[in-house]
């Protein structure tokens, strides 16, 4: 199905909305890998992450006509459409069944344990690099989906430092990316 | 507005990464199309972003893209099925051999293409039944406990302590079934929050005010299990449930307990 290797971003576009599916393969190709990555280290199983990148492909494929270019880059949205459909399986009740979960004050948070195959790769091998507070911040609201209000509850500290702290763990985020 | 220092405020990443409010959201769109240094730094980021995450792929198990595609349900095959058709056009020029030649082929194709699609479909009910066969094979299996259930408690020598919860965990409730003639204790959680790490819940008989361990109670065991079978007591006043290290304690620690009830 690969008669093409790659495409200009404008141009893979129109293809989707088309529904192409040959565009729709190179997509899959091009950055499944990618987004099995983030769906992994949000769920950690590995049967479950599978359906989770399905549900997402699936997602892309249906919500390619609602995408704005203008609002960001295809990668940005579909990594945030990954996000969500991963967060929202952690959040389902055979997910909770399926793994004995961790209350969120528990001090695994404040101790990183980095999993081979889980944490040594992507966005969260950056993320091992910040301090320890930082790490937690990004963890509990990227990671495992908590509101502002709820981490700044969790951890018994003001609203605003909660937003003020997150955004200055982003900002170093965004250093040692560059 | 000092851009700049916008810029370095960490709302950029908040913004890409999906972990602004609906309302900074909007700001934030705003505020790009206005100046074109926010949308050049967003842009960045999700270069930087983008490049990171592209560097180590992780490899992708290969049928959740055939998976993938079977669910969007793409009319490819009626595509391929429509231009064997249109070929009819020029065979009107041809003698009659070519003619008969070319309708052969043409019969072959279609019956080669209803080949794949009924194998297709053949395999794919193969699949489905297969699946519902291991789910009966669960049921059968889960109506067998049932009924097991069922019949220890109709056990006409049972008696019953409802176990509420105390200061701990307001909502918690357990059941435990004592039978008078074997000693057996059989124990129902009803609702019992999940036990940390580390630590497991302990059953507890109380007889002139001192306590028999009855058991650990292995985590989740509940959700697999109706009824968990604890160790025997000759008799009993009341149960309790307290939470203690992995592996149990030798005597309940008290200000953990969980729920107790009278028998």
């Amino acid at each position: 199905m690969n008669a093409k290797t790659t495409y200009e971003e404008g141009e893979l576009i129109s293809l989707l909305k088309q529904k192409d599916d040959q565009a729709f393969s190179y997509l899959y190709d091009n950055y499944g890998g990618a987004l099995y990555g983030v769906v992994k280290q949000i769920v950690s199983d590995g049967e479950i992450s599978n359906d989770v990148l399905q549900e997402v492909f699936v997602s892309i494929w249906r919500k390619i006509d609602s995408y704005d270019p203008s609002k960001g880059r295809l990668f940005t949205w579909m990594l945030n459409i990954a996000r969500n459909a991963a967060i929202d399986k952690t959040r389902s009740k055979n997910y909770q069944q399926s793994l004995k979960q961790l209350p969120i004050t528990d001090a695994e948070l404040s101790h990183p344990i980095i999993r081979p195959g889980y944490d040594d790769f992507g966005l969260k091998k950056v993320i091992h690099k910040l301090k320890d507070e930082q790490r937690m911040l990004i963890d509990l609201s990227y990671y495992q989906g908590f509101t502002h209000d709820q981490i700044a509850k969790a951890l018994n500290i003001p609203l605003g430092t909660v937003k003020t702290r997150l955004r200055s763990a982003l900002t170093q985020l965004r250093i040692m990316l560059t | 507005m000092n851009v700049k220092e916008y810029i370095l405020s960490g709302v950029v990443e908040s913004y890409v990464l999906g972990l602004a409010t609906e309302a900074e959201q909007q700001e934030f769109e705003a505020l790009c199309k206005q100046y074109p240094e926010i949308a050049q730094a967003k842009l960045d980021f999700e270069l930087s972003l983008e490049a990171q995450l592209m560097r180590d792929p992780i490899a992708l198990p290969g049928v959740i893209k055939e998976r993938v595609f079977q669910s969007l349900d793409t009319s490819a095959s009626n595509i391929s099925y429509q231009e064997i058709e249109d070929s009819e056009v020029p065979v009107r020029r041809m003698n009659v051999w070519k003619w008969v030649a070319a309708a052969s082929i043409l019969l072959l194709a279609g019956a080669g293409y209803l080949a794949l699609t009924y194998n297709d479909k053949y395999q794919r009910l193969q699949q489905a039944n297969t699946e519902l066969k291991n789910q009966l094979d669960q049921s059968n299996a889960r109506i067998t406990e049932l009924d097991k259930t069922a019949q220890t408690l109709q056990n006409p020598d049972l008696k019953t302590a409802t176990l509420q919860g105390t200061a701990n965990a307001p909502g918690s409730f357990a059941n435990v079934y004592w039978d008078t003639a074997t000693k057996d204790v059989w124990l129902l959680i009803n609702n019992m929050p999940a036990p940390v790490s580390e630590k497991q819940y302990q059953l507890w008989a109380l007889l002139n005010g001192k306590p028999i361990d009855l058991g650990v109670i292995e985590p989740n065991i509940w959700q697999e299990k109706l009824l968990v079978k604890m160790k025997n007591v000759q008799g009993a006043e009341a149960f309790a449930i307290t939470l203690e290290p992995q592996g149990g304690s030798t005597s309940p620690t008290m200000e953990k307990m969980y729920v107790m009830g009278k028998l």
